[in-house]
């Protein structure tokens, strides 16, 4: 009992909840420009410019199959030998961008296909142009069907921000490993923090995310 | 003035043979019928007259541009050539006047204030003023057409293609879109090129009928002499099928 109280002191907690504010951080940065990228490249991937739809196929294909840790470890180690030395914070948010872009664009794709393709036909048969019937008329039902899946892609995106500890970001894990790593007897403590911190962000979104559906449909 | 020219088309589905050798030539102010079997090619035609479906071979001019090169802007063409689907094809996402309302504030810039007053005036033509704030999902199938056709209207098209515009809909609703689409081919000397299986319809509204057949055009003939006495042995089994119920 002495270890927890010990464990959860004031300068502890206020420790993580500095990690908590980089994880949030990282997460809000990382899911604003891979909303907009993956949507870019779900667009291009849904296009009928075959010759560029396949080559961003490809790279999507790519990138989707690599584990996430291989393609942090590359923004931090291996693009120094390009000449691009970014420091640990912008290396976690370029490798999360790159990820998490190449799953919102399979998820931008495949809603924009779920949409009745009548709804792009009758737009195109007034003259709309293809990106004016896609903003006006497809996006915008696409998009609806779509806020569950891209939430819970964007609560995965905030736990696998955890991943970025190895090329050690100042996130929340990786203050939580500082402070266990002080004293063995505060690994326990540690992760019952860390659960319950990771659970209140995550789940808030869920259920800011439900509301956002119920209230569209 | 010829509004529709087809010379030799040809269409392709990978190796299937949609549309065989379609001579045909439609002048500005006709309003023509295109009947037969389901499966002959009718809708596929029509849908390669506002470019929705390519062709392979020929040449194919509609209202002065040329469909056949790859150059033509068919966002262009389209601003004179309305359609009106068998699913309507609504946009979900806005409500009746909206529906009306877009095409001719992106594509034509009309001031908002007229684009307004149009779209209500052609919501009383097709009787549904009343529904001008209601969603697509709000209203039946014969309101959502009506709707439909005058979001057509709308564009102040030149041509309209009618893609069985009553398929869809449940027997007493058909009469009231068929009314719309008289009037509508009647009063304004616009050309109307519509797929219909309403014999009755057709007798009414055209100058002109084309009957398919396996992707061929099998008869062109004037409405009252292909009714009377259809020339071709296919045509005659066709309509006496059809008729005989």
């Amino acid at each position: 009992m002495q270890n927890w109280i010990n464990a959860l002191s004031w300068l502890n907690v206020r420790f993580l909840l500095m990690g908590l504010w980089v994880t949030i951080y990282i997460s809000v940065i990382s899911v604003i420009l891979s909303f907009i990228l993956g949507s870019i490249l779900g667009i291009i991937r849904y296009s009928k410019i075959k010759f560029v739809s396949k080559i961003v196929g490809f790279i999507i294909d790519i990138i989707r199959n690599v584990p996430l840790l291989l393609i942090i470890f590359f923004t931090y180690f291996g693009l120094p030998n390009f000449g691009l030395r970014p420091e640990t914070i912008p290396a976690a948010i370029i490798a999360m961008t790159v990820f998490e872009s190449t799953m919102i664009a399979e998820i931008v794709r495949s809603g924009i296909q779920s949409v009745d393709p009548g709804q792009m036909e009758g737009a195109r048969s007034t003259g709309m142009s293809f990106v004016q019937a896609l903003w006006h008329v497809v996006l915008p039902q696409a998009y609806k069907n779509m806020i569950p899946t891209i939430i819970s892609q964007f609560v995965s995106l905030i736990k696998d921000t955890s991943l970025a500890t190895i090329i050690v970001v100042p996130e929340l894990m990786q203050h939580a490993q500082v402070i266990y790593g002080q004293n063995a007897n505060y690994i326990l403590p540690m992760f019952a923090a860390l659960a319950v911190l990771y659970f209140i962000v995550c789940f808030t979104l869920s259920v800011i995310g439900n509301q956002i559906g119920k209230r569209l449909s | 003035m010829s509004m529709i020219e087809f010379h030799d088309v040809q269409k392709f589905y990978g190796h299937f043979h949609a549309l065989h050798d379609i001579n045909l030539k439609i002048d500005q102010g006709e309003t023509v019928v295109l009947i037969g079997p389901s499966g002959s090619g009718k809708s596929t035609l029509v849908r390669t007259v506002n470019g929705l479906e390519s062709i392979q071979k020929g040449q194919l001019i509609v209202n002065n541009h040329d469909l056949s090169d790859p150059k033509t802007d068919l966002n262009i063409l389209r601003r004179d050539v309305g359609m009106v689907f068998q699913h309507f094809n609504l946009y979900k996402n806005k409500d009746v006047l909206e529906n009306i309302m877009l095409a001719p504030r992106i594509v034509s810039h009309m001031p908002e204030k007229e684009n307004k007053e149009q779209a209500m005036h052609l919501l009383e033509m097709v009787g549904l003023e009343k529904w001008a704030h209601n969603m697509p999902s709000q209203i039946s199938g014969g309101q959502k057409q009506r709707v439909a056709i005058a979001r057509t209207l709308a564009m102040r098209p030149k041509l309209i293609l009618y893609d069985e515009p009553t398929s869809a809909l449940d027997p007493e609703m058909i009469d009231d879109v068929l009314q719309v689409i008289k009037k509508v081919t009647t009063d304004s000397g616009m050309t109307s090129l519509i797929v219909t299986h309403e014999m009755g319809f057709a007798k009414e509204v055209a100058n002109r009928v084309i009957f398919m057949d396996q992707g061929r055009i099998v008869e062109d003939d004037a409405s009252e002499s292909f009714f009377k006495r259809p020339k071709t042995e296919r045509a005659q089994q066709f309509l006496s099928k059809i008729i005989s119920h």
